[in-house]
């Protein structure tokens, strides 16, 4: 069942490479992956019918032993942490298909490589064994790098170089702790299951522990280590940022949850104030960064660093609740920011700029672009946190669930929301209000096929920040597994058995 | 006609278009592109002036003092069907006459307004007032506590009639230049020119008056006898204040009294047609939209293919129209300049001419800072 | 037929948004080729029907206890969040009192804006506005009053920016989100911490519980004084009051329900809090201190502007000012009357102030006068308006002006002074407006004015008609006080106020024969509160300060030192200088590529021979 997800789309990759020209002309190599795509959307739609919402364990099982010496097997799992994942990335790489540039060069190997990551990324999210994960981790990363370096803007080449160097070393970091893992183990196997429970002594636990997150940390990224996303996000097409905002990112958080957590939640425990500060470092900085930025893209990214942060800060948290609230700022962060770069990519393809110093006035009902621009409007008051929206109530479970742990962190990170709305208010009161100028007076049409892919992320926000329940539901059982690991395992009784004993005092930040 | 003297300033853009007057030609260059536009929008513009000079004309004599006038705009045909398509919007916007009517009203300026302060008036305005208060007593009482009241609103209705007036002989001028365009009979702007002032001097003397008649009995307001025309007391006042002063749109003034965006003085607006940027028609707090909106019913088909070629096609239409009209509009302005000339432009008196010269002059230094510049090179 | 209204009540805010749903075929533009009055009419039958569900809902439960109605939104562990609906008296009075304000108001525009093509949008907006406000009179858990709260930041942010194209909008729009956004952030650090602390957010089970907490005194000044902060922005109250002012750049049909009922909604949510916030008496005091130098301050500062809606929002946020000393005083039913007062008046105040700039086109009080003759509705209006707000008899302004004197002052004599002051300061300053305005001979810009098109001037005098009933609904609702605590030396004292306020007023601005200043005094005062105190400056040299450098230097260290670092060890040691160039060649990046991939065959060998 799973395989499907990670299979067919390599196929089709492969096709669309290899088959002749004549037969796989540009347009049908853009058919076909559209065609996988939408497959593959309809059967993570089958699978979430499946999907047993009661259970927290590993569904829809998958396993073969692949290279036995190496403690490689070909393990695919699915439970209430990867199936939302999974969801957002099929919905998302056909969005990102189907706003690609018809008439971009080099067709087929861009679709090839579409397809190539979209199975990369299912494939990680779904592997149960660290070197499966591994493989698809890397794999991932190729078609990304050659995305950027080859349909990239004018500085492509330093940003792919940049990211590809980041990457290796995340991947490197990994591979050493997964190693670590497993020769610890005793019993030199990479299968998840076999590798939890291990009985290790604390030091060890925290060296692997934090090579883990510093792995990670890259791709989430954690501030400092986070430079290569910016330059990536503003060199790469639109369609790739879509993708890497949108799922990539959640890679890096899926991984610290999955492999850090899960493994080693005494270390976790421990870890987890440093953890928190990490956090409010990523969301003031993201967002003051953001703040000073010019370029709609860079700001966006920037914003995906301090919203990236909410996510550190409910995983350090690590009780049930905040689990799931990880879980829904995930899925509200890939479905946003997702969102905003697709239509600054519009705003970029019409214009020709995306800085917020020269253009004006795009809400101009018959030269500008007044629905792209009232969906702007939509979407950075979703990533602000307006309720009606998606990310309030992601927002509002993360200070929540994050406030009885951290409380001085989640007070700071909970300024990021204040400051989002800084900047994108100066995005959108620069860019879309006041007078339309002369030079952006004979701007191209916009078409509906501009605006559908953001319609229907819009509607995804809309209908999400309406009913909360309908993604959070998948996740209860599994965020309850994550979140009572551990020596902590009573957090929740012991939240609700002593509510009012919880400092309020910055002491408690590194508590 | 260029003088060769050396101590001539630099030519500039202006002073090229005054040579242009001159010579016979418009303010607005002669090219066949502009002339499809201002000749096309203009039959359009005929038909819509056409219902609003109608419904002027129906308000002011028909909804005479009507406190609640639900169906002022449906010039006494209230029928299911039409109630229909009036609630649904499906109708012309007429408020933007009633715009028109205001800027006029409140500009002031020309005969009309002046006899609207005079003795006469008030003396036939009153009468009409007690007529049509007649057995009303609660209306009898706001009037004798709110003595102002009423006569204002007649006053108003007075440029209701006026203004209905002016846009009648404006309509069939536009309608018969349409004929005659597609009759091959006008070739360039010129022509264009030619015909309006041809109009205007033709029906300057025309004399506006404004009667109602209430329980059968006829109110003079203005009669004949107050000896206003066609020419000085509305055209010129509508020019002044419909074509270069008009109001600040709420869409791109502040009327914040502290940020003074807004010049105190009338003569100093300039927020009118011939000012008017087109970019932002279409949007929220520009008013010429309505007619704009209004215009697109009724292109002729030679210049909505014009129109279609461009990179939005139907999208921008409004703004497309707009720029046309302006350049319309020049054309008329272009008619009044020559109609009021103080001299024949074909005289050969140097006096004359330079009397002529310093007109042209100085309405230039007015529109320097409109659209005039802009309209002197094709644009999209 | 009772039941089912109750059990469909959380309809009452829903009708607003469907209505704004509704217009969307022409707020999108969908619809070109007819105008988008449509959109106006149904969003006008939407606000009738969710005014005659309140009204129903209204006469049906007066009589019985407040019914709560509980709509479970998210159920996660120990978080339990519920769209809590409260059906009582209170709240469905406050409901009806929005709905019908939100009804004139958009028939009010139908006048204002019909030379407005985005007609369409306007109205999707009041919807949402209405929406939200329902939503929060007749919400009952601090949850969804700050969801709500939260959403009408939003839909300010919109009317507000809805002469998008205008420049002094571009940053008043966005101030008022920003300022508005400063509490709202204060207060969800209040919710959130509550919601931890107190396990709850329903109001019932959230007054129950303080009753019996026992939170450190810190613990609960701080989160009384985050919870406060957010009525505070929403109420225009200092320092959080400018925004008010800016927001004046907006429609007028909009400021109505502004300066009426949207600012008493902060009012409101306050007054639910108000078991929280007494758990700290250094919570109330602040709320008091706030609201006294709010109601003196911005009494004075409304006597210096010049701009005819600016002159009446600041009295806006000094009426708040007096709710806030009621709610300090824990006088919640005063606090709501004076609210419901000041709706009904100020809602006409603007209603007049309106009809007067479509007229006058312009908004300068200096290039006014002698509209009076002319607009019987408009002078009418503004005549009535101003003196419903202030305290004469027997108007709703007195009424709730002698009930605040009689509660409120009690153990606390100082803050009658307050009381008379603003009052005082008040009709001085609506006796100006209205000299300048309507007395007087007209200017140029005054001369031609006929009174406004009917559609203006229905809501207009449908309104005169309420603020006349106030008294009459006052005394239906049992909420008058006996006669004869008129000749009660407190009321004496209001009506002495009121009258030294008119008296002067008149003498000065209805004196033909004195020269008509515009404000209080001399040059410098004039300026300073033309300036508001400069109160932006406050804000410039604070927060705006401190986010501008934050960012710049955030900035700065991301670019030259993270950044700057990881360049430099790039091009020193990793791939050799060639590499990190800007620019690269193809054959580098299918170096760069074997590298990779050579580095997983790698590792993937090593495994192997392990």
């Amino acid at each position: 069942m799973l395989s499907i997800l990670i299979w067919l789309p390599v196929l089709a990759g492969l096709a669309i490479a290899c088959l002749p020209e004549a037969i796989m002309t540009p347009t049908r190599s853009r058919q076909v992956a559209m065609a996988i795509a939408l497959v593959i959307l309809g059967w993570t739609g089958y699978l979430l019918t499946q999907f047993d919402v009661q259970s927290a364990g590993l569904q829809f099982q998958e396993s073969f032993d692949w290279i036995a010496p190496l403690g490689l097997s070909y393990r695919l799992g699915m439970d209430g942490l990867s199936l939302p994942l999974i969801a957002i990335n099929s919905l998302l790489v056909y969005i990102a298909l189907y706003c690609s540039d018809v008439n971009l060069i080099r067709p087929r190997l861009y679709y090839s490589l579409m397809m190539l990551l979209a199975a990369g990324v299912a494939g990680a999210f779904l592997a149960q064994n660290l070197l499966l994960f591994f493989l698809f981790y890397e794999v991932e990363l190729i078609p990304l790098y050659l995305m950027i370096a080859i349909w990239g803007g004018s500085r492509r080449g330093y940003a792919a170089t940049k990211f590809l160097i980041y990457t290796a070393i995340s991947g490197a970091l990994i591979l050493a702790a997964f190693f670590g893992l497993a020769l610890l183990s005793g019993s030199f196997s990479f299968d998840y299951e076999q590798l939890q429970n291990l009985e290790l002594p604390m030091t060890t636990q925290l060296i692997l522990l934090v090579t883990i997150v510093v792995g990670f940390g890259i791709k989430v990224p954690i501030v400092p280590l986070h430079t290569w996303l910016p330059d990536a996000h503003v060199q790469a097409p639109t369609p790739t940022s879509v993708l890497l905002a949108g799922v990539l990112l959640k890679l890096g958080t899926y991984g610290l949850l999955r492999f850090g957590l899960q493994l080693l939640p005494d270390a976790w425990r421990v870890i987890a104030p440093a953890l928190a500060i990490l956090a409010v470092v990523n969301v003031l900085y993201g967002s003051f960064v953001a703040i000073a930025q010019t370029d709609m893209k860079k700001m966006v990214a920037y914003s995906s660093v301090g919203h990236m942060g909410y996510v550190m800060l409910a995983a350090a948290a690590a009780t049930p609740l905040s689990i799931a609230a990880t879980i829904a700022q995930m899925i509200s962060h890939g479905l946003i920011s997702a969102l905003l770069f697709l239509l600054v990519g519009v705003v970029y393809s019409k214009t020709g700029t995306r800085n917020v110093d020269v253009l004006q006035g795009l809400l101009n009902p018959e030269r500008g672009l007044p629905l792209i621009g009232s969906l702007m409007i939509v979407s950075v008051m979703a990533s602000a946190g307006i309720p009606g929206m998606i990310g309030f109530i992601a927002e509002f479970l993360v200070y929540r669930s994050s406030f009885p742990i951290f409380p001085v962190a989640t007070l700071l990170c909970m300024l990021g929301t204040a400051l989002t709305a800084v900047y994108f208010l100066n995005l959108i009161n620069r860019s879309f209000f006041g007078r339309l100028p002369e030079t952006f007076a004979n701007l191209p049409a916009i078409y509906w096929k501009d605006r559908i892919p953001a319609l229907i992320v819009v509607a995804l926000v809309i209908a999400f920040g309406l009913q909360p329940g309908w993604i959070i539901r998948w996740s209860e059982p599994t965020s309850l597994a994550l979140g009572t690991l551990g020596d902590r395992s009573t957090t929740t009784a012991f939240v609700e058995a002593n509510p009012l004993t919880l400092p309020l005092s910055a002491p408690a930040l590194v508590d | 006609m260029t003088t060769l003297t050396p101590s001539t300033p630099v030519p500039t853009a202006l002073s090229a278009i005054a040579e242009r007057l001159e010579n016979g030609g418009a303010l607005l260059p002669d090219s066949p592109e502009n002339l499809v536009e201002v000749v096309g929008v203009l039959k359009s513009y005929a038909v819509v002036l056409d219902a609003y000079s109608i419904n002027l004309n129906y308000i002011a004599e028909h909804q005479f003092l009507v406190l609640f006038p639900f169906f002022k705009y449906m010039n006494g045909d209230v029928t299911a069907g039409k109630l229909m398509r009036h609630w649904l919007h499906q109708r012309i916007n007429y408020e933007f006459a009633e715009y028109c009517m205001k800027a006029m009203f409140w500009h002031g300026g020309g005969g009309l307004d002046a006899y609207l302060d005079t003795e006469e008036f008030r003396t036939r305005a009153t009468a009409a007032i007690q007529a049509k208060l007649k057995g009303n007593l609660m209306m009898r009482g706001i009037n004798q506590l709110f003595p102002q009241f009423l006569l204002e609103q007649i006053r108003q209705l007075s440029f209701y009639s006026g203004l209905g007036q002016f846009w009648r002989v404006m309509s069939d001028m536009f309608m018969v230049l349409s004929d005659r365009y597609d009759a091959g009979d006008i070739t360039s702007i010129a022509d264009v020119v030619d015909h309006i002032k041809q109009g205007l001097v033709d029906n300057a003397a025309m004399p506006i008056t404004y009667a109602v008649t209430i329980e059968g009995d006829r109110y003079e307001i203005i009669p004949a006898t107050a000896g206003l025309t066609f020419l000085m007391d509305t055209a010129v006042p509508y020019v002044e204040a419909v074509f270069l002063r008009s109001f600040p749109f709420f869409g791109t003034v502040s009327y914040n009294a502290q940020a003074q965006q807004i010049p105190p003085e009338q003569a100093d607006f300039s927020y009118g047609v011939l000012f008017a940027d087109p970019l932002p028609t279409g949007g929220a707090g520009i008013p010429p939209t309505l007619l704009m909106q209004d215009l697109t019913h009724y292109l002729p088909d030679y210049l909505r293919a014009v129109y279609a070629g461009g990179l939005r096609g139907n999208g921008d239409l409004r703004v497309k129209i707009n720029q046309s009209f302006q350049k319309s509009m020049f054309c008329v302005t272009t008619s009044a300049i020559l109609g009021l000339m103080p001299h024949p432009l074909t005289t050969s008196q140097p006096q004359e001419q330079q009397a002529n010269r310093e007109f042209i002059d100085s309405w230039l230094a007015r529109l320097e800072p409109s659209a005039l510049l802009r309209v002197q090179t094709p644009q999209s | 037929m009772t039941e089912f209204l109750v059990d469909s009540s959380w309809w009452v805010p829903v009708y607003g948004v469907l209505g704004a749903v509704v217009t969307l075929p022409w707020s999108t533009g969908l619809i070109r080729r007819a105008g988008s009055r449509p959109a106006a009419y149904l969003n006008i039958v939407m606000t009738v029907v969710a005014l005659l569900h309140c009204v129903i809902l209204w006469t049906d439960l007066w009589d019985l206890p407040a019914l709560h109605v509980d709509i479970p939104w998210l159920k996660l562990f120990d978080l339990n969040l519920y769209f809590s609906i409260e059906l009582s008296r209170v709240s469905l009075g406050a409901a009806v009192l929005i709905t019908v304000l939100s009804l004139l108001a958009q028939f009010f525009a139908l006048g204002y804006l019909e030379k407005d093509w985005a007609l369409g949008r306007f109205y999707a907006l009041m919807g949402f506005f209405e929406g939200a406000m329902t939503g929060i009179a007749l919400s009952d858990s601090l949850f969804s009053s700050y969801a709500l709260l939260e959403m009408l930041t939003l839909s300010t942010y919109l009317l507000v920016g809805f002469w998008y194209a205008q420049p002094l909008v571009v940053t008043a729009a966005r101030d008022a989100f920003l300022t508005k956004r400063v509490g709202d952030l204060l207060m969800l650090m209040g919710v959130v911490a509550l919601s931890a602390i107190a396990g709850t957010l329903d109001y019932a089970e959230l007054t129950a519980w303080a009753e019996t907490a026992e939170l450190a005194p810190l613990t609960a000044t701080l989160l009384g004084l985050a919870l406060l902060a957010g009525p505070i922005g929403k109420c225009a109250q200092f320092p959080l009051n400018l925004w008010l002012d800016e927001a004046m750049e907006g429609p007028s049909p909009a400021s109505i329900l502004r300066n009426s009922v949207v600012v008493a909604c902060g009012a409101y949510v306050l007054i639910r809090m108000q078991p929280i916030l007494s758990l700290s008496p250094v919570v109330l005091t602040t709320l008091m201190v706030v609201g006294a130098i709010t109601a003196i301050g911005a009494s004075l500062v409304s006597i210096g502007q010049i701009d005819i809606k600016r002159a009446l929002s600041h009295t806006t946020s000094a009426y708040l000012g007096l709710v806030f000393l009621a709610v300090g005083m824990q006088q919640d039913e005063v606090a709501l009357m004076l609210l419901f007062a000041h709706a009904l008046s100020k809602a006409l105040l603007y209603m007049s102030v309106g009809s007067v700039t479509l007229t006058t086109s312009t908004q300068d009080l200096t290039e006014m006068g002698g509209l009076g003759s002319r607009m019987p509705a408009t002078s009418l209006a503004f005549a009535i308006g101003s003196i419903a707000m202030v305290g004469m008899v027997p108007f709703g302004g007195f009424w709730a002006m002698q009930i605040w004197a009689e509660r409120v002052t009690v153990g606390a004599p100082g803050l009658l002074l307050i009381l008379l002051l603003v009052n005082g300061l008040t009709a001085f300053n609506l006796t100006r407006v209205f000299g300048l305005v309507f007395a007087g001979e007209p200017q140029a810009k005054t001369r031609r004015a006929p009174e406004a098109p009917w559609a203006i001037c229905l809501p207009m005098v449908s309104l005169i008609v309420m603020c006349l009933l106030v008294p009459v609904m006052l005394l239906q609702w049992e909420l008058l006080p006996s006669l004869a605590s008129v000749r009660s030396p407190l009321s004496l004292a209001i009506i002495g106020s009121s009258v030294v306020g008119f008296g002067f007023g008149a003498f000065i601005y209805l004196n033909p024969a004195f020269e008509h200043p515009l404000g209080l005094g001399w040059k410098s005062m004039q300026d300073i509160l033309a300036q508001d105190f400069r109160t932006d400056q406050l804000y410039r040299v604070t927060v705006v300060f401190a986010v501008r450098r934050g960012a710049r230097l955030a900035a700065w260290f991301d670019r030259y030192v993270v950044d700057g670092m990881v360049n430099l060890i790039g091009v020193a040691s990793i791939f050799g200088s060639e590499s990190l160039k800007y620019t690269i060649s193809g054959q580098s990046k299918h170096y760069l590529l074997t590298v990779v991939i050579g580095v997983i065959l790698g590792i993937a060998s090593l495994g192997w021979l392990f």
